[in-house]
């Protein structure tokens, strides 16, 4: 479903080159749970960012659905992130003013999912948050309610950026089952330091200095 | 369907505005204060030279002529006008005239007491379109005036007040002249007998006052009357006259107004660019969040052009509201006891207060165009901005 061929992401710094990732070949397959494990600046958040199109790589291509996604517009990448992509970062990243309901609905703004959203949130444990603003939320019921914003219009691939790493163990663990359950049929990329949160991924692939090590 | 629209209306452009009124309320506020302040000054200061032309707009029923130095002219003026006039006179009166003081916003200005004959007493009420009288005409060789209402309410005259008095040198006259008649009108006038004024005042020179049978031919007369008599040893007061000298008079003080205005503009406009630079920057995360969820940069940029619309609109509307508000209550309080002129719907007020609004969206969406320009919103969701 995504393709990555030989793709390189390299940034400037200070003249010299940084490869954050290199030359990596990899495929995304229709509803598997892919884990990606690796140290601190090993590359994994970059890989993440290239897949699904917030990043494009200097060399190689990703292609989603056989359409290379660097040879696409700004408006159509946007697009897909949209509608075909769902997104859960490191930090539970909300919208001040909206309530947790609002948020969610901001996922998939061309279509009323209204009944969708609510049901996403009940089955996350929200059901009593669902009116109220971040700022009266725990962190790890904020970032449920990026789960179910992730999760909302049955996106064909979820991918969460260490989605547990601000959360203590157990909030950590509950946020991972959700996605894992609430996926439906798509597939879902976890980028992670803890190996323990990738327990029953399909597939776990690590990386070092920007490469996969295997 | 109310869902739908709902859910569209999660981003639409109140809803920040309305959930961040600590920070609106402020900005909307400044916007009020600038225009109300602009539009306030600018009718104020209109309301100078509207004050001269109200106030001499008894002028524009007839083209006033006055002899320079020496009684024999006035026969020979009223010939050549009558002769040679391209539209037809339907009344010339031979008059005499006396000033008094009349009061503004900007301390006093002349105004002139006609001495009429008995006979062109009616003609020039009609002509004033005066509707109800109170007291009675000036009677022949009497110390005695009728003036219009708006000049009564100016000078704070009643019935039997005396006009005019040996002691006042500003309104001088031999004896106290009282008021007898004051007549509704919309112009401003003063009349007592010729006689009297034939009697007791200085020069002995009879002028002139000279009506278009057609009011509307009035103002050919007049460019006749004054191209004619130029040269002449004549003076011709002209209604268009009074409003060139009021507008050039004004034009210095004009372009002093644009330079104010326009300095206030730029310092509105740059402080609230600064706030508004502020507070976008504190929404990066949000435009960064959208960004990576898949909002595209126009459709953020198109948010914040609608934003920035409903919030300039609405702090300029408000503050016209406020401003039209406020003249009002110093229209009723202050001035209209004295019958002093001012527009509350004076349109240029209302139009110099437009460069506020379209130059605090201009920095506004100058500001968002510079941040999304080399905006990257992984920046974002990393947190390595904030
Ligand atoms: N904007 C940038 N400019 C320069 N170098 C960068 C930039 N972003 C990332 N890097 C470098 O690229 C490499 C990979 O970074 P990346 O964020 O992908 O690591 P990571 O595996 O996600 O690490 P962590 O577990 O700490 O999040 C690092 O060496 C980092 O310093
Ligand atoms: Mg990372």
């Amino acid at each position: 479903m995504i393709d990555l061929k030989s793709v390189s992401l390299i940034y400037q710094d200070h003249g010299k080159e940084v490869f954050a990732c290199k030359e990596i070949d990899l495929g995304v397959q229709p509803g598997e749970f892919l884990g990606i494990l690796g140290p601190s600046g090993s590359g994994k958040s970059s890989l993440l960012y290239v897949m699904s199109g917030l990043k494009v790589p200097t060399k190689g291509s990703v292609e989603w659905l056989n359409r290379d996604l660097g040879k696409m517009g700004d408006q159509e990448r946007a697009d897909i992130r949209l509608r075909e992509f769902g997104f859960v970062f490191q930090y539970p990243f909300l919208i001040g003013y909206l309530t947790a309901l609002e948020n969610v609905l901001l996922a998939f703004p061309a279509e009323d999912r209204r009944a969708d959203a609510e049901k996403f949130l009940i089955e996350l444990g929200l059901q009593d948050q669902m009116h109220r603003y971040p700022y009266q939320m725990s962190g790890g019921q904020k970032q449920r309610v990026c789960v179910a914003r992730a999760l909302l219009g049955s996106p064909k691939v979820v991918f969460a950026d260490e989605p547990t790493a601000a959360l203590d163990h157990k909030s950590g663990r509950a946020v991972m089952d959700l996605l894992i359950q609430n996926r439906g049929q798509g597939a879902l990329v976890v980028v992670t330091h803890d190996p323990v949160m990738l327990e029953g991924a399909d597939r776990i692939i690590r990386m070092e200095d920007g490469e996969i090590k295997n | 369907m109310e869902g739908a629209n709902k859910v569209k209306s999660k981003l639409g452009a109140t809803v920040y505005l309305r959930r961040n009124l600590g920070k609106t309320m402020p900005l909307i506020g400044v916007i009020i204060l600038a225009v109300m302040l602009i539009a306030g000054i600018v009718s104020l200061i209109n309301s100078i030279p509207l004050s001269i032309k109200t106030i001499y707009s008894y002028s524009r029923n007839y083209v006033a002529v006055t002899p320079r130095g020496n009684a024999l002219l006035t026969p020979l003026l009223r010939k050549s006008i009558e002769q040679g006039s391209p539209v037809e006179i339907d009344r010339l009166m031979v008059i005499r005239g006396t000033d008094i003081e009349v009061k503004s916003i900007v301390g006093n200005w002349p105004f002139v007491v006609l001495g009429l004959e008995q006979s062109d007493m009616d003609y020039y009420l009609m002509r004033m379109k005066a509707k109800v009288l109170n007291g009675r005409k000036p009677a022949v060789g009497e110390p005695e005036v009728m003036i219009s209402e708006k000049l009564a309410r100016n000078l704070n005259l009643k019935l039997g007040s005396v006009i005019q008095k040996p002691t006042d040198s500003d309104n001088y006259s031999p004896q106290e002249v009282k008021v007898v008649g004051i007549a509704d009108s919309e112009f401003w006038f003063a009349f007592g007998s010729v006689e009297y004024q034939r009697e007791n005042h200085f020069p002995p020179i009879d002028a002139l006052l000279v009506f278009a049978k057609n009011p509307t031919d009035q103002k050919k007369l007049d460019d006749w009357t004054t191209a004619t008599l130029k040269g002449e040893n004549a003076r011709v007061f002209t209604y268009q006259e009074l409003e060139n000298q009021a507008d050039t008079m004004f034009n210095i003080l004009y372009q002093i107004l644009n330079v104010v205005i326009g300095t206030l503009v730029v310092v509105i406009t740059l402080m609230m660019g600064m706030l508004m630079n502020i507070f976008l920057s504190q929404r990066v995360q949000e435009f960064g969040l959208l960004q990576a969820l898949g909002y595209t940069k126009r459709s953020l940029i198109m948010r914040v052009f609608w934003e920035t619309t409903v919030f300039v609109v609405g702090g300029w509307v408000l503050g016209v509201l406020v401003a039209w508000g406020l003249l009002n209550i110093v229209k009723v309080t202050l001035m209209d006891p004295r019958s002093f002129a001012l527009d509350t719907f004076d349109q240029w007020a209302y139009l110099y207060s437009l460069p506020v609004p379209i130059a605090i969206f201009a920095v506004s969406i100058l500001t968002v165009f510079a941040k999304f320009k080399n905006f990257d919103p992984v920046g974002v969701v990393e947190r390595r901005l904030v």
